[in-house]
């Protein structure tokens, strides 16, 4: 690598540097804690999916520039100069790294693993080195942002065509079926940009009586999947202008953990609240605003808490809420909550398919959980979730359905 | 129509949530040749805004965009 690859990457490592990263670099001690919360670990039991190592990586170019001793005495310790072989382990420690921060909650010092991966994956952007389909599918985003009036008209007819399939679900009068740049509107519903995160959230939000609007934008940000801090911004920045313009005073993320994240905790205080759709979903239960009929879904249910949802962003009793308001036959995981095990498709991974045969490897501890359950429906909150768990119904064979939680309100509404 | 534009390689992406599509034809555009044109077929909404973008920021072209029968064609011509 030369000089001015090296100097360019250590700026960038430099500016993340900030007083709890230098914590997080200086006080692990090592004592292997983290290593038993991790269920990529629990899975596949070898010390580089340790979340130790994961930080290790990136703790060693710390201490080899960043600390005296390592400036000083390059070749004592365990400081490591930055060059290929240490760029191919922070690719493999990263994005084979969910971000689930399960490893978090156990270690003494709460070092968070998560951030650490985030300089990771920073000097990795800088190296042109990161998964190209994740920034591939960043600077689309970005575009779509910037000439929204190119695509806005084929989009309106595109989302007039699933009109029929909402009114399927729920037979109600409603001026616009799936209403698009409504200002004023009390909600604006930011979906995945797909029929299956569109159709039974508008059934519902319909059945409410619901002043809202859809987001001509995806939820999914993939500039934080790929670690990339400017287009995260820019990403959410389109749904905030979005927000604003249309004065809405709530922004409402569909089922997508990332996206939750991004918009309730990194993008700064707004003009408007941010929920999960789960938690509208159990207002609009607990004001009996929507009827469902309970038991309409047979046999024994489980929740699995997607960990951007529940353990980041804490919606952990709603999803429950609603599930026991549609039925008497809910069982929980063991362990779940904020202490649930990732089920290995965050990050990224199940998204894009990446490290295919690894994430369903990694997803053992998860259907190992699953099938103690007994449940023969998994409730999920976040499509990367479903997707690893459809995926790890199939290879480990748990003869489950599995639900979105949004779907499952939808097909227990009551007309 | 759609017999105007010729189509070196077809993908079925019916059926394939967001961002499946577009992560597919990404893939699938790496497989023809330059001036040859994917024809790419998808029930997804999303693919209507998602795609053209992805076609602007990795220098591909869209010739086509067609809707109809609960599916989207796309007809997209690779330029490099």
């Amino acid at each position: 690598m030369d000089k001015a690859k090296r100097e360019k990457l250590l700026d960038l490592f430099q500016s993340k540097l900030d007083r709890p990263m230098r914590t997080y670099l200086d006080v692990c001690t090592r004592c292997g804690l983290c290593k038993d919360a991790c269920f990529a670990y629990a899975s596949v039991p070898k010390p580089e999916y340790t979340p130790v190592w994961r930080a290790e990586v990136v703790r060693r170019i710390y201490k080899r520039y960043f600390k005296l001793s390592g400036r000083l005495f390059p070749f004592w310790g365990e400081s490591k100069e930055i060059d290929e072989e240490a760029l191919k382990q922070l690719n493999q420690a990263a994005y084979t790294c969910t971000g689930c921060r399960r490893c978090m909650m156990y270690c003494p010092f709460g070092i968070d693993t998560q951030a650490i991966q985030a300089i990771a994956k920073l000097l990795l952007i800088g190296n042109e080195s990161e998964p190209e389909i994740l920034s591939m599918l960043a600077d689309a985003s970005i575009e779509k942002g910037k000439s929204l009036d190119l695509y806005k008209e084929s989009f309106i007819q595109g989302i007039k065509n699933l009109e029929k399939e909402v009114v399927a679900r729920w037979k109600g009068e409603s001026e616009q079926v799936i209403p698009l740049d409504v200002e004023g509107a009390h909600l604006l519903y930011v979906a995945l940009a797909g029929a299956h995160s569109i159709i039974p959230a508008a059934s519902i939000m319909n059945a409410a009586r619901e002043n809202w609007s859809l987001s001509f934008f995806e939820a999914v940000n993939f500039g934080a999947f790929v670690g990339d801090p400017r287009k995260t911004q820019l990403i959410a920045k389109r749904i905030i202008d979005e927000a604003i313009r249309l004065k809405v005073k709530e922004v409402v993320i569909c089922e997508c953990g990332t996206a939750f994240r991004v918009m309730k905790h990194l993008v700064g205080k707004q003009p408007f609240e941010v929920s999960h759709i789960a938690e509208v979903m159990a207002r609009y239960l607990r004001e009996k605003r929507i009827r469902v009929e309970k038991d309409r879904i047979k046999g024994l249910i489980t929740y699995h808490d997607p960990c951007n949802i529940g353990r980041y962003g804490g919606v952990i009793q709603e999803p429950r809420n609603i599930i026991r308001a549609l039925s008497s036959d809910f069982v929980e995981m063991e362990p779940s909550g904020a202490w649930n095990y990732c089920c290995g498709g965050g990050g990224g991974l199940a998204a894009t398919g990446d490290y295919g045969q690894l994430r369903i490897t990694m997803g053992k501890v998860k259907a190992d959980q699953i099938r103690r359950t007994g449940a023969k429906v998994v409730v999920t909150n976040c499509y990367n979730c479903t997707t690893q768990i459809r995926e790890l119904n199939d290879k480990y064979k748990l003869g489950i359905k599995v639900k979105s939680i949004v779907e499952l309100v939808a097909d227990c509404l009551e007309n | 129509m759609s017999e105007e534009i010729k189509a070196d390689k077809t993908m079925d992406l019916k059926g394939l949530p967001c961002p499946q599509p577009v992560i597919k034809v990404s893939k699938g555009i790496k497989e023809i040749q330059v001036g040859q044109v994917l024809q790419a077929v998808t029930t997804d909404p999303g693919a209507l805004s998602d795609f053209p973008a992805w076609a602007r920021t990795s220098g591909n072209e869209i010739l086509k965009t067609d809707q109809g029968g609960g599916l989207i064609t796309f007809w997209i011509k690779r330029l490099k």
